[in-house]
């Protein structure tokens, strides 16, 4: 990756927002040692502050955006700890760790296709604004099931946005990989120097790596993982990168798609 | 601080008996991903890399965790880069640590425990080897060695004509009696005793209702399986004559405490440093404040003290 990760370190951060954002959460909390030091793509491993032994573990959250101090991430409530951190009020304290793992590698000078799906656009935000501020072309992307999901695109604030949603709901009716193909194929022979950012559901990561190989542009998939230690000592969030096992947490989470076997 | 918290296994003398559980902390990895200088000022007593095998290991298909009540469930699979690469390769980035190192090994058969034993023999930077017998056995039909107590001798018996060096031998609490297991390891020759490792269980997806791991089955570590170690810890320590090393779901200096009380004279901790990377540290100063607390001079004093006839 073009630049190299600062050291991680452990915080404890107060929350100073949390609020729904449609289907998801959004929280952020005061976090200058990790704000300063956050690359596009990059994670940090969360928990509620304090002795509580249940939820045990702090879960991964990509950095969605950063403001000044601030640390957002992106909370879709789906299990235990993901449902315990989604109920954070403002004043609670996180313990953080982070900024963790490989971001995206913003190198290049193409058109720029930012490609989210789901609870996926959570680390695209940021990465879409250090872009736009690279002045790079940057066409973003994002698909959802519906308008309850679809409405967090909100979030992305300056960048301009393609949305679909597979019932119609809101923006076109589609999935992002047709969005993706549409876009590659308006893009012509110029497509072949397009830089691709994917994050989103396993399908949607391997539509965007065969679209990617179609045409020949370079692309980047951030997959996710469950995770324990968050620092490559576990072993845990392996996932199958150029026939080996790779940590999510310390080898990625960011892999050129090509070489992720799905 | 240092004369009530110091403690020894054998022949190795640690500073505070908190250590850290093979496999859940990886000083190389978080020196180089964390801003604090991990191998300069370590925070465990001792370092217990993860085991390693006569050869590398993929480990098992992911997912390989999945978090329940208060535990982790982990089907890792003994991943690892194999003895002779932890060899070349890590021991001599781990020279400059100031604690003992503990090597951890564990194999498909009982040679290869006697392989991997061979080769650490001769490496002046492992202070101490642990015997992980709660591998996988081929010669068991996949059952852990360490549910055959026989079998854990000779794997013990051939370590110890191998190596004068200190011999752990680190126990599966998949057993129905894990004294007799820890009795045919004495028998062996070690010269400790850690237990326990993880316990055998599984999760479902609760949406899918498929099995959460990859490799279906797995072994639960963390607070939920305090109670079983402290048990087998307990009764290890009370009918044996052997240093005990506590291990499965530590995360409090009360927990530490207990474990003390319960018989060990260490106590290593593991998913709880997934909490924090430097929980140990803070967990040694606040086991010396209970320990004061409570009029307890040393480790040696605190250890076995809740023994019953």
């Amino acid at each position: 990756m073009a630049t190299a990760p600062a050291p991680a370190s452990l915080h404890e951060c107060p929350v100073v927002e949390s609020r729904t954002v449609g289907a998801y959460h959004l929280v952020s909390f005061v976090a200058s040692g990790i704000a300063d030091a956050s690359l596009p793509g990059q994670f940090v491993m969360v928990r509620q502050a304090g002795p509580a032994l249940d939820p045990l573990l702090p879960r991964p959250m990509g950095i969605h955006d950063i403001d000044s101090d601030l640390v957002k991430v992106l909370i879709e409530p789906v299990g235990k700890g993901t449902v315990y951190l989604s109920q954070a009020k403002v004043g609670d304290r996180f313990s953080v760790l982070g900024p963790l793992g490989n971001g995206f590698d913003l190198e290049g000078s193409g058109p720029a296709l930012v490609i989210g799906g789901g609870v996926g656009v959570a680390p695209l935000a940021l990465l879409a604004k250090r872009l736009v501020e690279r002045g790079r072309p940057v066409r973003c992307l994002l698909g959802f099931k519906t308008r309850v999901q679809a409405v967090v695109t909100e979030l992305f604030g300056e960048v301009e946005v393609d949305i679909c949603t597979e019932d119609g709901t809101m923006g076109q009716r589609a999935v992002v990989s047709e969005l993706l193909a549409g876009c590659l194929e308006e893009l012509g022979p110029e497509a072949a120097t397009a830089q691709i950012f994917a994050c989103g559901p396993d399908g949607m990561l391997k539509a965007v790596t065969g679209a990617s190989h179609g045409c020949g542009a370079d692309a980047q998939v951030s997959v996710a993982a469950h995770m324990a230690c968050g620092v490559g000592a576990c072993q845990g969030c392996v996932v199958k990168v150029g026939g080996e096992y790779r940590r999510a947490c310390s080898e990625g989470p960011v892999f050129p798609a090509g070489e992720l076997e799905w | 601080m240092v004369d009530r918290l110091s403690t020894s296994i054998g022949p190795l003398e640690l500073g505070h008996p908190i250590i850290n559980a093979s496999g859940t902390f990886d000083v190389l990895e978080a020196d180089r991903v964390l801003d604090t200088d991990l191998i300069e000022d370590f925070p465990f007593a001792a370092y217990v890399p993860k085991t390693v095998t006569p050869k590398a290991r993929t480990g098992n298909r992911p997912p390989r965790l999945y978090e329940t009540a208060a535990g982790l469930l982990n089907s890792i699979g003994l991943a690892n880069k194999g003895i002779e690469a932890f060899v070349s390769e890590d021991l001599p980035r781990l020279a400059s640590l100031d604690v003992p190192l503990i090597a951890s090994v564990a194999g498909e058969r009982i040679e290869d425990y006697g392989e991997c034993v061979r080769m650490l023999d001769g490496c002046s930077e492992v202070d101490a080897i642990e015997l992980n017998v709660s591998c996988p056995n081929v010669e068991l039909d996949g059952m852990a060695l360490g549910c055959d107590p026989e079998r854990t001798r000779e794997a013990t018996a051939l370590a110890r004509q191998l190596t004068d060096k200190p011999l752990l031998v680190k126990l599966t609490p998949n057993v129905t009696d894990i004294v007799a297991t820890a009795r045919a390891a004495v028998a062996g020759g070690a010269d400790c005793i850690s237990a326990i490792n993880t316990v055998n269980g599984m999760a479902l997806d609760p949406w899918s209702l498929e099995p959460a791991l990859g490799h279906v089955t797995g072994g639960l570590s963390g607070p939920a399986i305090k109670p079983v170690a402290l048990r087998a810890v307990y009764l290890i320590s009370r009918e044996l004559d052997i240093p005990v090393i506590a291990m499965g779901g530590a995360t409090t200096a009360i927990d530490i405490l207990e474990f003390l009380a319960a018989g060990a004279r260490a106590v290593a901790i593991g998913t709880a440093t997934f909490r924090d990377p430097r929980l140990a540290e803070q967990l040694a100063g606040e086991l010396d404040e209970l320990m004061d607390q409570r009029g307890i001079t040393s480790v040696e004093e605190l250890s076995g003290r809740a023994h019953r006839d």
